[in-house]
């Protein structure tokens, strides 16, 4: 019975992640952030940021895909942050 | 003549020029296609490298040395974009294991390939980091971790052989992704594992193993963890995680419908705040575990019962003065943490007072981080424990922990 519930839970919070992907797009200042903006912002939530000298342009697409995957970040955010850290190397 | 030397000079920087754009074009042409196609891969090695020092403060106990370098380890690892769409991801982890034969444990902490279905989701398989809460997935790694050791949580030091541990990893497939919501965003990771077993030798009887990597019955664990990050600058987020799976082997008609449900809730916030020229961090999750009611073996011939539940939980709170003038201070990250387990209070391997009841084990962690590099630090704590028999173990935690 649990699992049932569970799972009803995750297909009612799919059903409403289906709407919102199809409903929401992000609002025009989100979408105007700029990719050292959300770097910023993003890489803070958890460690201390990095110098983008750290890592080549091959290693920051490598640690962009790693990242989006860890802390879910959403597609726009990890292109336009690996995009900024790849120009200032 | 100068000019005459120009004049002659031009066309030639014209047509190198021109060339040379061309050139940059099809270069920028050739990666694109080779993006496309499986064979482009890069590789990175990174990791996490560790050694520590322990001070018993307050030990009587004359037969147990009261301070001992005890912390060493070595965790690589391997990130594998093999194309835009497939990702590879692994990482080892050797360390001290704890024992008196001075042994190191080697262990795959997790080895996933993940491919990305289109921009708001990636399906993931293999060994993988439980999407249980945040504090496994993204605050536990040693670089990232600001104290020298995690919160208070079952473990050996705590209670036998990790039980009902909330983290850690798992075996089976994921989806995840993370989706823009107006000014705020939302993300998720939905999994179906092998699940827990439950432990049924005397003295354990109740215990909950998580890392069941060879299944011991044919029902699969569902769970997963729903982030909201309300602020537009993605400061604060709230994670909602729950999970359910039968724990009980597979064919033991007295235990196989036995379950355990489990759900966490975590929250952090960062903020910069100008005033006081600091960055502060707060952060925290509780997680509970209820297991389904069952008689286990007390003696050969006797059993009992008991309400097979945990709870814990841990909040802490950092301050850095990031924007300090003064070059040490900037680098210190001071450090406050509160943790509490409270394990099930009949359970014959819960720990208990004097009388034999069983109760809450706390933790208050006051330390620092002089960080050198972002992933580089040297971390202290000063921890104070109260155990439910009344006594305060006050120790020394020294970790120096390097990102490479």
């Amino acid at each position: 019975m649990k699992k049932i519930i569970i799972c009803f839970l995750f297909l009612v919070v799919g059903a409403g992640l289906a709407i919102f992907i199809y409903g929401c797009a992000e609002s025009k200042m989100i979408a105007e952030k700029s990719g050292s903006q959300l770097w910023g912002e993003n890489c803070i939530r958890c460690h201390n940021i990095p110098s983008s000298l750290e890592y080549s342009s091959a290693e920051w697409e490598v640690i962009g895909m790693h990242m989006k995957l860890r802390a879910n970040l959403t597609d726009d955010e990890t292109n336009k942050i690996v995009t900024f850290l790849k120009s200032e190397n | 003549m100068g000019i005459q030397k120009f004049l002659f000079a031009v066309p030639f920087l014209f047509i190198f020029s021109k060339s040379y754009g061309q050139d940059t074009i099809q270069t920028e042409k050739n990666i694109e296609l080779l993006s496309a196609v499986s064979g482009n891969t890069k590789m990175l090695l990174t990791g996490v490298a560790w050694f520590g020092f322990l001070y018993h403060i307050n030990n009587t106990d004359k037969t147990t040395p009261k301070t001992t370098f005890n912390d060493f380890g070595f965790s690589p690892m391997f990130l594998w974009k093999l194309s835009d769409k497939f990702f590879f991801e692994s990482e080892i982890e050797i360390q001290n294991d704890g024992t008196s034969d001075n042994s190191a444990a080697f262990d795959l902490e997790y080895a996933k390939l993940s491919f990305r279905l289109n921009k708001y989701m990636t399906i993931g398989a293999g060994k993988m980091l439980s999407p249980f809460g945040a504090y496994n997935e993204r605050w536990e790694p040693n670089h990232i971790e600001k104290f020298p050791n995690a919160p208070l949580r079952p473990d050996d030091g705590v209670l036998p052989d990790d039980t009902h541990l909330f983290w850690g990893s798992v075996m089976g497939v994921d989806v995840r992704g993370g989706v823009p919501l107006g000014s705020a965003k939302m993300n998720y990771s939905l999994y179906i594992s092998n699940g827990p077993k439950l432990h049924l030798e005397k003295e354990m009887g109740g215990m909950l193993q998580y890392e069941n990597w060879n299944d011991n019955n044919s029902n699969k664990e569902v769970g997963g963890r729903i982030g909201f990050l309300p602020f537009p600058n993605s400061s604060l987020e709230f994670g909602f995680s729950g999970k359910y799976g039968i724990a009980g082997n597979q064919g033991d008609s007295l235990y196989n419908k036995i379950g355990a449900t489990a759900y966490a809730v975590d929250f952090s916030y960062v903020k910069s705040i100008d005033a006081i020229r600091s960055i502060i961090n707060i952060r925290g999750q509780f997680n509970s575990v209820t297991v389904g009611k069952a008689n286990y073996q007390l003696t050969d011939s006797t059993t009992y019962t008991f309400d097979n539940a945990m709870q814990s939980y841990f909040a802490q709170f950092s301050i850095r003065p990031g924007m300090a003038g003064n070059k040490y201070l900037k680098k210190t990250e001071f450090l406050l943490r509160y943790s509490d387990v409270t394990p099930p209070k009949d359970a014959v391997w819960s720990p208990k007072d004097t009388n034999g009841q069983g109760g809450s084990i706390k933790r208050i962690d006051i330390g620092l981080c002089y960080w050198v590099t972002w992933s580089t630090g040297l971390r202290i704590t000063y921890e104070i424990s109260t155990m439910p028999d009344g006594a305060h173990p006050k120790e020394l935690v020294v970790r120096f922990a390097t990102g490479f």
